[in-house]
């Protein structure tokens, strides 16, 4: 009995190593990627070089996305920054079965439904980015300089909670970064704990 | 709940359906119902059914979850929210400490997801105190709960609770079975050192957690649950090893990079998530702020205690080879006029007091440019200070064994000065000042207390508590100068003074040995050596000057001889300082350790204090002598070794030769500007003890026994 339940650990232990998900550190290379929007048109992390590109991590039905997304606070984001050059570009990781895999319509109906002003919103129901990338909640924000660095990962502000009332109140880390990278200055905040829903990979 | 702007997925709406229960101590259950289904239905229970005025009790949340949905522990891992409990409470009751979790479950999801929380129900409970007089007859309590319930899909809820309880003299148990069950499930303490032991250490990017623990043994399922620390960005622990009753645990931490432990829960189990879990708690050790002995408040009370300490400086170990410097000077100026005597004595003054406010002028500057600045031997942390005092004090004995006179000062002062007398005025001066400079790394007793007084104050304070230390200095040659009768005991000058001062040359030898131990301990060997090359130059050059460079020899010969002598001192000082001096390492502390003695670190002495061992702090260096005199004639004396021994003292060796940051912080929380100090943590959360800077056998003792006597008395 006991044999087994050291098995069972050890075999566990393995298992977690294997799937253990390494998060690429601030300052090094962003991976590349190359994907499909909800009108079918690929983007790949290549082609937007030259440019500060933000990484959002979503799920429909996740209410710390829903905070975000119900108050606007999300699309004004998306509307001020891809306004100044930046590529924002939203990943719907979840695996299909799983709570906020999206079809490529449904994608669209989000879009225009919730008024979103990204550069593209990008399906990736293999997980195979947010794996890359280490991507564990929604939202995870990342910013990649335009020379292809990670300058900035974690949450998207400073209040883990799904209460929209709180966004008043809380430091976003995200434009916090943007506005410094935009002008020229160092990051002050440039690594912070993503707090949020898990991103639902596929069962192994 | 949502803006209009958003259509989120069909039907996800969710509202609160408000149950009403029966009122008293049950409290009322509140539903939060998602899409038709009742997902978390939560509630107010006591332990009571009275409140008895002055009698702690207890009320906890009771949160049951449908079946498949969970909710979060206080450290939910990589996803989710904490279960929060804002208390509303009426007059008369507070709270007692923070909310009680029961170990949660630990859940893999795809992905490495990994986050803890409870399945089915989950009971957190709450210590309240009531007042000892109650004029109401009824009490209602009121907490508003929110919580994030998951399955595939996450969902917020929250409740406004209320419970009503009756005042009473007398009351009687209740929920006493739910109660029970999740006490059995709370963390409990970590046990005392002979049951369990906890070490973290650092490597790169990662912390280590090493237990050892005889009990572990006995569980195949062993984990460590991290509640890290707000900012902290921390990766999933992993079981590094297991060998019988050892386990160790390797955390990655992303930032910040200065995490030296991680509070959280080991827990054991049959199996993971078993429901027979238990666990212990592991909590960040505690530095208290020091209780320093003798403490007082006042600036006069500082000023009086500095001046005391100035005058015990000529006490001190390491001033020891220089008083017989002064004392010889005194003899010698006993053949002269009072007059002359008395200006001896006000020019050696004047030396102490030039250097004192010279050294409060430099720590001022120091202080307002923001550095971490203290006393107390501040420059022998700095192995050029110690290798220019070794030269000072080669030269000061080739002086006085008579290999050269020292000519070139006195032309310098003839051209300076106008009267010929004032040429001693001059040398008491500098004699003054180098008693002073070797006196420095000698913190006396009093002097320590005074100045880390005087490192928080004010520029003003500083320098005054300096000029106190000078004038306390110095006082005992100008009370001499002043009253020359006593001077007369001294022995009249003669032919034994040659002898007197060539013996007094091997006294700075002896010096210049220990000056050469701090070196040889700042930079090793190597170190040493070429340090010796050097000062061997430097002997030579002296030599030179005695042979060659006299007043009396042809200017062609002082010529060469003056050539000659700088170029040798220029070489040797690029070659030997310069290039390979400067070129060895700092000597690895953990060589000079003997015994039974750990080398400190912050976190050996964090980790130590985790598992409530006493940890008694020697913060010593290679050039304190009375460091030194107090580890030889107490701290290694066989009945204080023994009796350390026998109350389990961890003994640790904070080495400031090389002026170590970290250590100097530390110093700096004791108010300390240098070291002695000598400090032992209980091991319990009272603050630590700090000890005399001159130890004795008794006080040690003594102090140890209080370790056992508040021992028993707990």
């Amino acid at each position: 009995m006991k044999t087994k339940s050291i098995l069972t650990l050890i075999a566990s232990l393995a298992v977690a190593t294997l799937w253990a998900i390494d998060v690429p550190p601030v300052g090094s290379n962003a991976p590349d990627f190359s994907l499909t929007d909800a009108v079918g048109k690929t983007h790949s992390l290549s082609q937007y070089k030259g440019k500060y590109v933000v990484l959002e991590w979503f799920n429909p039905e996740c209410p710390f996305v829903k905070k975000h997304y119900g108050s606007g606070n999300m699309q004004k984001l998306q509307e001020e920054y891809t306004g100044k050059g930046v590529v924002w570009l939203t990943i719907d990781s979840n695996a299909p079965d799983t709570e906020g895999n999206i079809t490529p319509e449904q994608a669209q109906k989000i879009m225009s439904g919730w008024k979103t002003h990204q550069t593209a919103l990008l399906l990736d129901p293999e997980s195979k980015v947010a794996r890359s990338y280490g991507a564990k909640n929604t939202p995870n924000m990342v910013i990649i300089s335009p020379e292809g660095k990670i300058v900035y990962e974690g949450a998207i502000d400073s209040k883990p909670t799904p209460n929209p009332n709180d966004i008043p109140n809380s430091t976003n880390y995200v434009k916090a970064a943007l506005d410094e990278s935009l002008a020229g200055r160092p990051i002050s905040n440039a690594q912070t704990k993503p707090y949020g829903c898990s991103v639902k990979y596929k069962s192994s | 709940m949502l803006g209009s702007r958003m259509k989120p997925a069909p039907g996800s709406v969710f509202r609160l359906a408000i149950c009403l229960s029966i009122l008293g101590f049950l409290g009322r259950a509140e539903a939060q119902v998602y899409q038709g289904k009742e997902l978390v239905k939560a509630e107010l229970l006591a332990d009571t059914n009275a409140i008895v005025p002055g009698k702690n009790f207890t009320v906890g949340l009771l949160l049951r979850m449908a079946p498949g949905w969970h909710t979060y522990w206080k450290a939910p891992g990589d996803a989710g929210l904490p279960t929060e409990l804002k208390w509303n409470l009426p007059p008369g009751l507070r709270t007692i400490g923070g909310l009680q979790w029961p170990i949660p479950l630990k859940t893999n999801d795809p992905g490495d997801i990994q986050t803890y929380g409870y399945e089915d129900e989950v009971f957190l409970t709450q210590e309240i105190r009531p007042g000892a007089k109650i004029d109401d007859s009824r009490l209602t309590l009121s907490a508003e709960a929110n919580w994030l319930v998951c399955e595939k899909i996450c969902i917020p809820g929250s409740a406004n609770l209320q419970m009503e309880l009756p005042v009473s003299t007398t009351s009687a148990s209740a929920n006493a079975e739910l109660f029970a069950r999740y006490r059995q499930l709370l963390a409990q303490n970590w046990p005392d050192s002979k049951t369990a032991t906890a070490n973290w250490s650092r490597a790169n990017s990662e912390l280590r957690l090493k237990v050892t623990s005889a009990t572990l043994s006995k569980y195949p399922a062993v984990d460590f649950y991290p509640i890290p620390p707000e900012n902290a960005i921390i990766g999933h622990p992993q079981i590094g090893a297991r060998a019988p009753g050892e386990v160790s645990f390797r955390i990655p931490v992303e930032s910040p990079k200065t995490l030296s432990a991680i509070p959280g829960l080991l827990v054991f189990a049959e199996r993971p998530n078993g429901t027979d879990r238990a666990a212990w708690e592991l909590e960040l050790p505690t530095v208290a702020p020091p209780r320093v002995l003798g403490h007082a408040r006042r600036v006069i009370s500082f000023l009086f205690f500095g001046f005391i300490g100035g005058f015990i400086l000529n006490l001190m170990p390491c001033v020891l080879p220089v008083i017989s410097l002064k004392i010889f000077g005194f003899i010698q100026q006993a053949g002269q006029s009072r007059q002359k005597i008395l200006r001896s004595g006000v020019a050696f003054a004047a030396g102490i007091f030039a250097w004192f406010t010279a050294l409060a002028l430099v720590l001022i500057g120091l202080k307002i440019a923001g550095r971490d600045v203290t006393w107390g031997g501040f420059q022998f942390t700095n192995p050029y200070f110690v290798l220019l005092l070794s030269v000072i004090v080669l030269v000061f004995a080739l002086n006085l064994f008579g290999v050269f006179e020292i000519s070139l000062p006195q032309r310098l002062s003839r051209g300076l000065l106008a009267s010929s007398e004032r040429k001693d005025d001059l040398g008491s001066f500098f004699q003054g000042m180098f008693a002073t400079v070797l006196a420095t790394p000698c913190t006396a007793p009093f002097l320590g207390t005074a100045l880390g007084f005087a490192f928080t104050q004010s520029p003003a304070v500083i320098l005054s508590m300096f000029l106190v230390i000078a004038a306390g200095m110095s006082a005992p040659y100008l009370l001499l100068c002043a009253q020359p009768a006593w001077l007369r005991f001294l022995p009249q000058p003669g032919r034994w003074m040659l002898r007197l001062k060539e013996v007094m040359g091997f006294l700075l030898l002896a010096t210049l040995l220990f000056l050469l131990y701090v070196l040889g301990a700042q930079r090793g060997v190597a170190g040493l050596i070429w340090a010796s090359c050097f000062l061997l130059i430097v002997s030579v050059v002296c030599w030179m000057k005695g042979a060659f460079l006299t007043p009396g020899a042809p200017a062609k010969t002082r010529l060469i001889a003056a050539i000659t002598m700088s170029i040798l001192l220029v070489l040797s000082g690029v070659y030997f300082i310069d290039k390979q001096f400067r070129a060895t390492r700092y000597a690895a502390k953990e060589v000079r350790l003997q015994g039974d003695w750990q080398a400190f670190t912050p976190e050996r002495l964090q980790a130590e204090l985790n598992q409530h061992h006493p940890v008694f702090v020697d913060f010593t260096a290679a050039w304190c002598l009375t460091c030194k005199f107090n580890e030889q004639s107490v701290l290694e004396n066989p009945v204080v070794r023994a009796a350390f021994q026998r109350h389990g003292v961890t003994k640790m060796k904070a080495d400031w030769t090389n002026g170590d940051p970290q250590i100097t912080k530390l110093l700096q929380q004791f108010r300390r500007p240098g070291v002695p100090l000598y400090v032992l943590y209980s091991g319990r959360s009272d603050k630590p003890i700090v000890f005399p800077e001159l130890l004795t056998k008794g006080i040690v003792l003594e102090k140890l026994e209080t370790l056992s006597a508040s021992v028993v008395a707990k």
